[in-house]
């Protein structure tokens, strides 16, 4: 194994754990709201595809990944106008929407399948220009990659350090007590619902827009629900989930090197790696006294009369 | 309480019928065009240029004055695996069966994309003869068995199925024969690499997959004995970003020519095009323009010619099961043009190997060959046929990575 190829897992791990990581960012938000958003998938792909044909229609990339933002918050009002004033189960409403997107962003995409977009650009990291191409390749990131980490470090402070993200932990704790204390849960939870969509629709707009350049139908491949496990992973935190999305891809990448450097190990058993993984910090998680899940996560506020 | 349980269910009920709407294969028939140019002259007088123009307005365009005294001389019914315009396997299939529309006017299409199951396939190729398609064209893996099934109990109806094995009364398989593309591609590689590591991007180890790294890395070492081919699996025909992720690993690994057996070749070869590396397509032509500077060659489907064949003498009632392969020779494997990068006497010498494999002068899988651990796979004055091929478990000596 070469300098290359180990500099490669790295380089791997932030390519494709950007978009994990804005995708868990989001759902961390929803969460602490008390919501669960299983319909993230749906999200996603609606996303993505929007972000794909506006930037495949305007030639401009920023404006896709606008689009896809947009996209992203308005996907999770669907869902917040479900289970916020319809008052109706998260679960089944989240699957409801994620199908709903798979449909949805069937039908933006369709007439987008291989086309070939402007890429969101890419800035070398500075210092590296006198490296060989190989290398300054692996570390020449778009925008959305440049703002990850500071994104989950804006959150945290969102959440942790504003009177805001108190209101918003409050509610996901308790939403009657945050209503006693003369929050409004129901609006507090509209807004936590769309600033996750805004994120998600980051993620998304990484994927189609900046990483693969391309859109086809189910490209999220199950990305939506890893975010989901990252945010238990993550305890509920987002400056873990950076750890989180960085571990997952990087699996990915060192099961993909193992298989590229020739390892007589079967490749489907690879091909497992990043999800046992996962397993298995949920289950070590899974042991640890204090419990960090908001207190009425997937509890319907019927409102105080 | 009633009102919010009525609100959900319709909530529920409304996404479902959207999902299951966007996801319903669009039968969009062509309108019949100019009933009366029934070609009667001999299949070989086909037109053999391939078919290049958009053929997609075809299906589109609402008839206007639709000829009322004579119908089409033949309705077909064609259905993809996936989206026409994927620049991959099912934009080559639609390409093909399009092209018998071009040369036989009075054809008339009834074209169904995104299929991937058989229960789909199914109810979708009814739908289809009950529009009155007497011929089918079924081009996905997934097609092979519901059309074998409905041809049973259609007897007056022509079911041709791509890339399968199966045989019946009116069910037969046509594909065009890879392999010896593949060998060609591998020539073009071995000359191109410099590192001596070429890299292949695979979905799944299947046997035709294996069949065609294998292909590619004798194609390459008949050119450069100490080259070597890479082999990862994303386990998907369709995770973009693991696909990715995988071409940046072989890249990683010192892999200077990267190739590919996925749905869309599109993110591969855009990845490599911004790693710089030289990159080689397969499936669909219209692959070239995601690498526009350090594209190679590439090879794709063109079964225009024969399907324009075979619809012909269903239409002149001369239709028989045939099990039809047919290579570059044949005009079903097409090579595309050569990148900018790729010196002349490259292009030169690949050219003079196409004659070869054309002409019958190289045979791909001629004895003897190795697999990984020295083992004679194939012996001495021995050859490879295609049931072989397609159940192949191993890969020839110079190939890195697992077969299963």
């Amino acid at each position: 194994m070469s300098l290359l190829s180990i500099l490669g897992v790295l380089s791997s791990a932030i390519f494709s754990g950007t978009s994990l990581l804005y995708t868990t960012l989001g759902e961390v938000i929803d969460e602490r709201s008390g919501i669960v958003n299983l319909g993230l998938e749906g999200v996603l792909l609606v996303s993505a595809a929007a972000g794909f044909a506006v930037t495949s229609w305007s030639g401009n990339p920023f404006l896709g990944v606008f689009t896809a933002l947009l996209a992203g918050g308005l996907m999770n009002l669907i869902l917040g106008y479900l289970v916020i004033h319809r008052q109706a189960n998260q679960l089944a409403s989240g699957l409801a929407l994620m199908f709903f997107g798979f449909g949805l962003s069937a039908l933006i995409g369709k007439s987008y399948v291989g086309t070939k977009i402007n890429a969101l650009p890419r800035i070398p990291l500075p210092g590296l220009s006198g490296l060989p191409h190989l290398y300054t390749s692996l570390f020449s990131f778009d925008l959305l990659i440049y703002l990850s980490i500071p994104a989950a470090f804006l959150v945290s402070w969102l959440l942790f350090r504003t009177r805001w993200g108190l209101s918003l932990r409050a509610v996901g704790e308790n939403a009657e007590t945050a209503f006693a204390s003369g929050r409004n849960p129901r609006l507090i939870r509209y807004q936590a619902l769309f600033i996750g969509g805004l994120l998600a629709g980051l993620g998304a707009a990484h994927l189609s827009l900046a990483y693969t350049m391309t859109w086809t139908e189910y490209m999220t491949a199950g990305r939506g629900f890893i975010a989901v496990a990252l945010v238990i992973f993550s305890k509920w935190h987002p400056v873990r989930a950076i750890a989180g999305a960085l571990l997952f891809s990087g699996a990915v990448a060192f099961q993909l090197l193992l298989q590229s450097s020739g390892v007589q190990i079967s490749p489907f058993l690879l091909d497992t790696i990043p999800y046992l993984i996962t397993l298995l910090v949920l289950i070590a998680w899974g042991g640890t006294r204090k419990q960090s899940a908001p207190a009425s996560l997937g509890r319907i506020y019927y409102g105080t009369e | 309480m009633n009102q919010k349980i009525f609100y959900t269910v319709t909530a529920i009920v409304m996404s479902s019928v959207l999902l299951l709407a966007a996801c319903a294969p669009a039968a969009t028939p062509a309108p019949p065009e100019a009933p009366t140019a029934i070609p009667t002259e001999v299949p070989t007088a086909v037109p053999t240029e391939p078919p290049t123009a958009a053929p997609v307005e075809v299906a589109t365009e609402v008839p206007t004055t639709v000829p009322t005294a004579a119908g089409p001389c033949l309705t077909i019914g064609a259905l993809y695996g996936g989206p026409i315009t994927d620049a991959g396997y099912n934009e080559a299939m639609h390409e093909s069966v399009m092209a018998i529309k071009q040369n036989i006017a009075c054809v008339e299409i009834i074209e169904a994309e995104n299929v991937p199951d058989e229960a789909g396939a199914t109810t979708t190729m009814e739908n289809m003869i009950q529009q009155g398609a007497q011929m089918i064209i079924a081009t996905a893996f997934n097609h092979q068995y519901p059309a074998l099934t409905l041809s049973q109990s259609h007897p007056d109806v022509i079911f041709e199925h791509a890339g399968g094995w199966e045989m019946g009364a009116n069910f037969a398989n046509f594909f065009g024969e890879p392999p010896d593309a593949w060998y060609l591609m591998g020539v073009a590689a071995g000359k191109m690499t410099t590192s001596n590591k070429l890299g292949f991007v695979a979905a799944f180890p299947l046997g035709w997959t294996l069949t065609f790294i294998n292909a590619f890395e004798l194609g390459a070492q008949s050119v450069n004995p100490d080259v070597q081919t890479i082999v990862a699996y994303t386990f998907s025909w369709g995770d973009r970003a693991k696909e990715a992720d995988t071409t940046n690993s072989l890249i990683n690994q010192g892999v200077d020519v990267i190739t590919m057996h996925v749905d869309s070749p599109s993110t591969v070869l855009s990845t490599a095009e911004s790693r710089g590396v030289y990159s080689i397509g397969f499936q669909s032509l219209a692959a070239q323009q995601f690498a526009p500077e350090y594209w190679i060659s590439g090879t794709g489907y063109t079964l225009g010619d024969k399907l324009t064949w075979l619809a012909s003498t269903v239409i002149d009632g001369t239709w028989e099961p045939i099990f039809l392969r047919c290579g570059m020779a044949d005009g079903c494997m097409a090579v595309a043009p050569f990148g900018a990068k790729v010196p002349a006497e490259v292009q030169d010498y690949v050219n003079q190997v196409r004659a070869d494999l054309e002409a019958g002068n190289i045979i791909v899988f001629k004895g003897p060959i190795l697999d990984q651990d020295g083992n004679v796979k194939v012996a001495e004055g021995e050859e490879l046929t295609d049931d072989m091929m397609s159940s192949v478990d191993w890969f020839v000596k110079g190939v890195v990575g697992s077969p299963k």
